[in-house]
């Protein structure tokens, strides 16, 4: 578990990064209010920790964990600061300090059913964008698309399902969409129709809704233990 | 003793369970059939069976709702034997259910249904299968009622005893398992520790009863540590899990042949590619229609002929014999009950189902649901709703019924609507021929069902408007197409239309006599009278066809056949114009649903919005019967 202060710290680097530039340990020590020299110190131990890259003079840059953990925290943060606002109508400053507290507790679960209850908000009450929910399991496997991008023909081995909605996953758990099985686009209907696929030994029509879950690596090929000979 | 029939959709569950007890549960060659549990008692072998055919499941966590039914009843029931229908054909998804129901410590005995096909297409060793899953395995061709014997006596000794084998999963699920274990083998819980556990962090909530309070929020902690160490849900490696084991076994236990693909594999791809497979559907709905519509008069005519021909005088001399008034009425009340069930239920009711039969037991149907997905969401629904429209044009009862395959309630109410105001019944499609089809000719007939199509649009596209919340969409399982077995259309014919002799009959029976004394004591005019400035001034119909409508209401098809009986004359020609008869048949066709229907809906959709529903339908029954009306008198 990453603490409080590392979090804070991280959200905040997150944020002085958006505009692409490593940020400088000056701005980083205004924004949170505390010596350059704690800075600096604090800014060795997240190298070593290998949530950043710190190099003197240039500045501070994020690695993937890092980035994921400061966006997730500033994520949070936003949506709260929505929440407050928009729900339970807490003033906006107020909202804000408060916000900083919860950001740590929530979990990702309830974060995401608050997020769906207030249908998605893209934007925090300052106009700040929300950072797009959860990319989690989206890009797990480099060498996989997503079903509903495939095309007629396409063939492969399931790599992932997206986690975002456990109810639909559910569903398409159930009818046989699971990692490592074995899957055929056969056509693709038109009107924005479903699309026709051969699973296992079942073949299913299924709307973009759920061919959007599921991630087929097409570099791999399927041993053949197929009812037809080939098409 | 209880037993449960269990297993995927479209395995055979109710030929398997009709085979066994003999009772009529209707099947067919796709998924959702079995809408709700059946249930049957039988002696076997001296003892007291009961059996007990649930809804075809892909899996016991999570589904549509019709999916849920046999969830919950698996979960509530504890029987003395679960009887897990497998196909031969499609192992994995059977197997993948077995290990749940064997992990849940059910008692079970497999059948391996499909064998025949199986066989067809390689080796399956059965006996090795039963001996890895520690299960009896009976093989069987439920269609042919192969192996149904040695089913029977399995069922005797499966209560005795529990399977010992497990999935191996995951080592962090594994390690999860045994601590949850432990604090559930503590509990009073229904389940075996191992199985609950699994359950649970499936994320399963039916399974948190009895457990100890503090173990669901230990298992959220388990679920995110997992979802962040795996980037994956517990529950998708939980099913990988299961999956690579399913194929392990079924490369250990068969060995498929490699086979060209037949010509019937040839034509099922035609039906689903979408440049042959439209103009296929156009084909078979045009066919279809035709088939009623001049198959159905031809029958109808052959039929009233054969039958005045064969009864000759014999009701005049019935009513002679009788004497008076309550001879006529008891002789005509007879014939034209007699009458009526030849002019509708054989000629269009029966040639309907049969068809219908064809189409369910053929596999076409997922291929029109899938084929009309995309236009269909156009109106607020998507493509499955197709299968409850077609029934529709059966019976509305049945229809309704099967709108539970849609998951959301907001579409079950758009679907239920239109079936109720536009779908026309097997019964109203036989008023619509019957009358103004008979002496208006077909346009007439095709001018009420483009009306009804044009219905079908504008109440989808209106409640898709209306009621919020976006269409939810399709997932569905598309069987190989196969030959129906004449056997089980007929019988699925005769279960249908069963109701039609032996309910609609008596209550038609009785009605028309009492019509009939009514009638000749002149009380019939005056009940009519007040009503009069309705269906004469709005509608444009004689007074008298308001208990025609009223007695629709108990039953479509005794409108006409009322018609036939208050008119005492089975040549409506003579009494209303062709003008006349249009209305009539338009307002037949949308008026609102029949009593059975009414009832199914009440239990469907609820007080409140089967009222509304009622309502209307009738306001708008009237408004375009008026409105027919209207444009026949200023044109």
């Amino acid at each position: 578990m990453v603490s409080e202060n590392i979090e804070e710290y991280l959200e905040c680097i997150w944020e002085l990064t958006q505009d692409g530039t490593p940020a400088r340990t000056t701005d980083i020590a205004k924004k949170m209010k505390v010596s350059p020299a704690s800075v600096t110190e604090m800014m060795q131990r997240l190298d070593s920790l290998g949530y950043i890259v710190y190099e003197k003079y240039k500045g501070v840059t994020l690695t993937d964990s890092g980035n994921k953990i400061g966006e997730t925290i500033k994520r949070k943060h936003r949506l709260l600061e929505r929440f407050l606002v928009d729900v339970l109508g807490i003033a906006n400053d107020k909202s804000h300090e408060e916000a900083c507290r919860l950001e740590h507790m929530l979990s990702d679960e309830s974060e995401r059913r608050i997020s769906k209850m207030m249908n998605n908000p893209t934007t925090c009450p300052d106009g700040d964008p929300i950072p797009a929910l959860d990319q989690l399991c989206l890009n797990k496997d480099e060498d996989s698309s997503v079903l509903s991008e495939l095309s007629e023909g396409d063939e492969g081995i399931i790599s992932h399902l997206s986690c975002d909605d456990p109810q639909k996953i559910r569903r398409v758990i159930a009818m046989g969409f699971v990692p490592e099985r074995c899957i055929t686009v056969e056509e693709k209907l038109p009107l924005g129709g479903p699309v026709l696929v051969q699973v296992g030994d079942c073949r299913v029509a299924l709307a973009k809704e759920y061919s959007d879950l599921v991630f087929v690596n097409t570099r791999r090929h399927c041993q053949k233990r197929h009812r037809h000979g080939g098409k | 003793m209880e037993v449960l029939l269990i297993g995927n959709p479209n395995v055979g569950k109710s030929v398997v369970f009709n085979r066994l007890t003999g009772v009529g549960a209707i099947s067919s060659n796709y998924s959702g059939t079995t809408v709700d549990f059946l249930k049957a008692d039988m002696l076997v072998h001296g003892k007291k069976m009961t059996f007990i055919d649930l809804p075809g499941i892909y899996s016991l966590t999570n589904g549509t709702e019709d999916q849920m039914v046999a969830a919950k009843m698996l979960h509530s029931a504890s029987p003395d034997c679960v009887l897990v229908i497998a196909d031969a054909t499609r192992l994995e998804p059977s197997l993948v259910l077995i290990f749940q129901l064997i992990e849940l410590g059910y008692p079970i005995l497999v059948a391996m249904n499909m064998m025949d096909t199986a066989r067809k297409r390689g080796e399956l060793d059965v006996a090795k299968l039963s001996k890895i899953l520690d299960v009896p395995i009976v093989p069987t061709v439920a269609v042919t009622g192969e192996g149904m014997e040695e089913l029977l006596k399995a069922l005797d000794t499966c209560a005795a005893r529990r399977s010992n084998f497990k999935v191996s999963y995951d080592s962090h699920i594994e390690a999860y398992l045994e601590v949850m274990k432990l604090s559930i083998a503590k509990a009073e819980v229904k389940y075996p520790a191992r199985g609950a556990s699994i359950k649970l962090l499936e994320g399963d909530e039916e399974f948190t009863e009895g457990v100890p309070k503090d173990l669901p929020i230990q298992v959220r902690k388990l679920r995110e540590e997992f979802r962040k160490e795996h980037d994956e849900d517990l529950e998708v490696h939980v099913n990988r899990d299961r999956y690579g084991e399913a194929g392990r076994i079924i490369s250990e236990v068969s060995r498929p042949n490699v086979q060209p693909r037949t010509r019937g594999q040839k034509l099922s791809d035609l039906t689903m590619r979408p440049r042959t497979g439209i103009p296929i559907l156009l084909a078979v709905l045009a066919g279809v229609l035709m088939t009623i519509i001049f198959l159905g008069s031809w029958l109808e005519g052959t039929l009233l002929s054969l039958y005045s021909d064969l009864v000759g005088t014999f009701f005049t001399d019935l009513a002679d014999s009788i004497g008076g008034e309550l001879g006529q009425a008891l002789a005509s009340g007879l014939d034209l009950s007699i009458q009526a069930i030849l002019a509708i239920v054989i000629p269009y009711i029966l040639l309907f189902y049969l068809i219908l039969a064809l189409l369910e037991d053929s596999g076409y149907l997922p291929r029109v649901v899938v084929l009309l997905d995309g236009v269909m969401h156009k109106i607020g629904l998507h493509g499955q709703a197709i299968i409850p429209m077609l029934v529709g044009m059966g019976c509305s009862v049945p229809a309704i019924l099967a709108t539970r395959v849609i998951e959301s309630r907001r579409e079950r109410l758009i679907l239920g609507t239109i079936i109720v105001m536009a779908i026309p019944c097997s019964a109203q499609m036989a008023v619509i021929i019957g009358t103004v089809g008979n002496y208006g000719g077909i346009v007439y007939v095709l001018a009420i069902l483009a009306i009804l199509l044009g219905l079908v649009l504008i109440l989808g596209r209106l409640l898709h408007k209306a009621i919020k919340f976006e269409p939810t969409s399709l997932m569905i399982e598309i069987p190989d197409l196969s030959v129906p077995r004449g056997n089980n259309i007929l019988r699925k014919t005769w279960v249908r239309i069963k109701e039609f002799f032996v309910i609609a009959f008596p209550i038609l029976l009785i009605g028309s006599i009492a019509l009939e004394l009514l009638n000749a004591y002149g009380i019939l005019d005056q009940l009519v009278e007040p009503l009069a400035f309705f269906t004469e001034g709005w509608l444009g119909l004689p007074a008298i066809i308001i208990i025609a409508l009223i007695f629709g209401v108990l039953r479509k098809e005794m409108s006409y056949q009322l018609l036939i009986v208050l008119f005492g004359t089975a040549n409506l020609a003579t009494v209303m114009t062709v003008e006349q008869l249009f209305v009539f048949a338009l307002v037949m066709a949308t008026f609102m649903p029949c009593m059975s229907a009414f009832a199914v809906m009440l239990k469907e959709y609820g007080l409140k919005d089967t009222l509304l529903m009622a309502a209307s339908s009738i306001v708008l029954a009237f408004t375009l019967g008026g409105l027919a009306n209207f444009l026949f008198q200023v044109f």
